[in-house]
């Protein structure tokens, strides 16, 4: 407990004097809760998510960082890795391959690279996921393209 | 290279081969000319077990014990499969593939600044609370600590990875036993366990004995074929699957006889063909004879054919759509489908419960029989010898089982449930009668040697004791002979040509099953062969494992059984001295 809260508040500077070196993420930690964290990432370039910007929500566990963070989306995405209607993400660093050298920061860097490179083959979100698979890139992309527009960018007007 | 691990392995066998070879009758053919194949691995001897795998890797490749264990582990504690990874693919696969990492990063380690930075807590630590794994990565002995009690808790003791990202490299178990110890002892315990254990769970070539309460020990097989085994509790069970001694009837066979012998399938079986529940009382209700107009005796009429409630005023014509004369002729066949396969059932069934029974009862015969035999003792006569008594005793008891599972054999074996499209029917019923006669001149041999077993001789003359000497042995000889015969042509004339199933039974042993040896003993020869390279990883003398600083609880199990008591599988003559 003491060392998860601990290991959080280095992070939690670490954060505030990098801001500037990685425009692309944006933590924020809840006023009351240190085990309670948002991010917001923008969309990679040259992909269907480019120019929308993503809420992810972190919940930190106690046995941090020996054991990952829970992170999910709080924007609709479609992607063939993160549940349509919940916002899980499945990716092996948050489960298995987790590793405590990993931080808050690297997990949203690793985020940004499962939405420039999905694996269609351990899908959450099936209908995305067989879309690549039968390769229809196209319509994926289009889909993909529609709920960033619908969903992770500004409303105009 | 190999040789010299395949020539030692005769170091380790340990034998009670001396005991088994004074088997007095000249006459019993000895078939199991090898030692014994079966040790028993108790909770004192769990550890030596292990070394004695382990040195072999480490003698081989010349690592520490914790990497020889590592790579031990991966490989599910194949000895022979990890040799041959190591021949075929080299030393660096073999230990990268297992996350072993030997000493390449500690001597380089040449940067010994007063402290770290730990990339897990992010603080800032003094070098002499921080520990460097084999590979490489440096961590505050705090979060290694952590980290080592998560993934312990998590039953992950076996492969404990190294924090840093990637890294694939298995902690070194030294280090996790320091570190957890100095925290929570207790997990400490834990992990030396799980490590102690992984050489029964993850390991084909031993298995858990499966009685119940368990009495702690496991059994350990030399080579990794079917076989029936006696772990020093008692229990006689199938090392393939587990469950009580079954051959000649193959694991998938005495899986299913067992079952439907517990669910009695065939009596509900028959009951819903041949039964329908009254719509009133719900009591079953038979046909027996008559018009489909039917009535319970709690005197509600119904239909017979669709089984709803009719008055009594109906007559038969009177009911609306009833013309179910199709249904009617599949109901027959249906019915009489059950009748045969329940019949079929009850001859196997009854046979084999027969068997079962005056196995029990002759269990009975054996007291009185010791009794007899302390009296003939003590009668100041020639004949001084009684082994004969209990070697025939052994040999009815055990051919007594054999018969009962014979029967289960033949239901399946004969049937159409496991092998009906393996034969035409006249090869079915040619297989049949060579196994029946079989079956038949075994059957009528082990009652001969029940009845000359149940006479009185210790009021005999000497005379007469030796006559029913040798009607015992010849019986005896001759039972062992059929016994023989019956697996050998199970084996090859019944099994040996399936095509699609594949039913292979545990090999017939003359003496009965074979009883696992205690690993103990020869451990303490090994030991004191090798004593001495030992490396000291963990208190482990090179004398008794009571001196080995693991716990020893020795209970008196190895004391229960065999004095004073008559054991089937034991020789005969090994029980007649203890006497």
């Amino acid at each position: 407990m003491q060392a998860s809260r601990a290991r959080l508040f280095k992070e939690y500077k670490e954060v505030q004097r990098e801001k500037a070196v990685d425009p692309d993420i944006q933590l924020v930690c809840d006023d009351s809760n240190i085990f309670k964290w948002t991010a917001l990432i923008k969309g990679p370039s040259e992909t269907p998510y480019e120019g929308g910007v993503f809420q992810l929500a972190f919940a930190v566990p106690e046995q941090y960082p020996l054991q990952p963070p829970q992170v999910r989306f709080l924007t609709k995405i479609f992607h063939p890795n993160v549940h349509f209607k919940t916002g899980e993400i499945c990716l092996d660093i948050l489960k298995n391959a987790w590793s405590p050298a990993w931080t808050l920061q690297s997990v949203c860097r690793a985020i940004i690279a499962l939405m420039a490179h999905p694996e269609p083959d351990s899908p959450l979100n099936c209908d995305s996921g067989n879309l690549l698979r039968s390769g229809d890139v196209r319509g994926f992309q289009s889909m993909a393209r529609m709920y960033t527009r619908l969903a992770a960018m500004p409303k105009k007007g | 290279m190999e040789d010299d691990y395949f020539s030692s392995d005769d170091d380790y066998q340990c034998s009670d081969q001396e005991s088994m070879e004074d088997f007095e009758e000249p006459d019993f053919k000895l078939v199991t000319a090898k030692g014994p194949t079966t040790q028993v691995i108790t909770k004192e001897s769990l550890l030596v077990a292990q070394k004695e795998d382990l040195r072999k890797v480490m003698d081989m490749l010349s690592v520490r014990e914790h990497h020889a264990r590592t790579l031990l582990i991966y490989h599910r504690w194949d000895v022979e499969k990890l040799f041959s990874v190591y021949v075929d693919r080299g030393k660096a696969f073999l230990f990268a593939e297992a996350g072993v990492t030997v000493d390449e990063h500690r001597a380089s380690d040449s940067s010994l600044s007063s402290s770290i930075m730990c990339d897990i807590c992010m603080e800032d630590v003094p070098s002499d609370e921080s520990t460097r794994m084999d590979c490489g990565h440096c961590f505050c002995n705090n979060c290694w600590t952590e980290h080592f009690i998560v993934k312990i808790n998590e039953g992950q003791s076996k492969r404990i990875r190294c924090m840093a990202h990637k890294c694939n490299a298995i902690c070194d178990e030294a280090v996790v036993r320091t570190l957890v110890s100095k925290k929570q002892p207790d997990m400490a315990e834990k992990f030396e366990r799980f490590l102690l254990e992984s050489y029964i769970e993850d390991n084909k070539r031993v298995k858990w004995c499966p009685s119940t309460p368990h009495c702690g020990n496991a059994i350990r097989i030399e080579d990794d074929q079917l076989c029936e085994v006696e772990c020093s509790c008692g229990l006689q069970f199938c090392f393939s699957c587990l469950s009580e001694a079954h051959s000649p009837c193959s694991c998938l066979m005495w899986e299913l006889w067992a079952k439907k012998c517990r669910d009695e399938s065939e009596t509900v079986n028959w009951m819903t063909v041949h039964t329908k529940p009254c719509p009133k009382c719900h009591k079953p209700v038979e046909k027996n004879g008559g018009c489909n107009l039917v009535s319970c005796i709690c005197g509600q009429a119904f239909c017979w054919h669709c089984g709803g409630a009719t008055g009594r005023e109906h007559t038969w014509t009177s009911i609306a759509n009833h013309s179910c004369g199709r249904y009617k002729e599949d109901q027959e066949k249906k019915s009489e489908r059950a009748k045969r396969d329940l019949y079929r059932y009850m001859h196997y069934h009854n046979r084999y419960k027969a068997h079962t029974d005056s196995f029990k009862l002759e269990s009975k015969l054996k007291e009185t029989i010791q009794e007899k035999v302390a009296i003939s003792e003590g009668k100041d006569s020639k004949v001084r010898d009684y082994s004969w008594v209990n070697n025939g005793l052994g040999r009815l008891f055990r051919s007594r089982r054999i018969l009962s599972y014979s029967y289960a054999f033949a239901f399946y074996m004969f049937g159409d449930e496991l092998f009906k499209d393996e034969m035409t029917e006249k090869e079915r019923e040619i297989k049949q009668h060579l196994f029946e006669d079989q079956q038949q001149q075994l059957e009528s041999n082990v009652e001969r040697l029940s009845k000359i077993l149940e006479e009185p001789f210790d009021q005999f003359a000497d005379s007469k004791i030796m006559e029913i000497r040798m009607q015992v042995i010849n019986a005896s000889v001759i039972i062992d002979n059929l016994c023989q015969k019956m697996y050998e042509c199970i084996e090859n004339d019944l099994l040996g040509c399936l095509q699609l199933g594949t039913h292979s039974i545990a090999p017939y042993k003359s003496k009965g099953i074979e009883r696992a040896s205690e690993l103990q003993v020869c451990w303490t020869n090994k030991a004191n062969d090798t004593g001495g390279t030992e490396e000291v990883d963990r208190p482990s003398g090179s004398g008794s494992s009571d001196e080995s600083g693991y716990p020893s609880r020795k209970r008196a199990r190895k004391d229960d059984i065999g004095v004073g008591l008559f054991d089937l599988n034991l020789p005969a003559a090994e029980v007649v001295d203890r006497n």
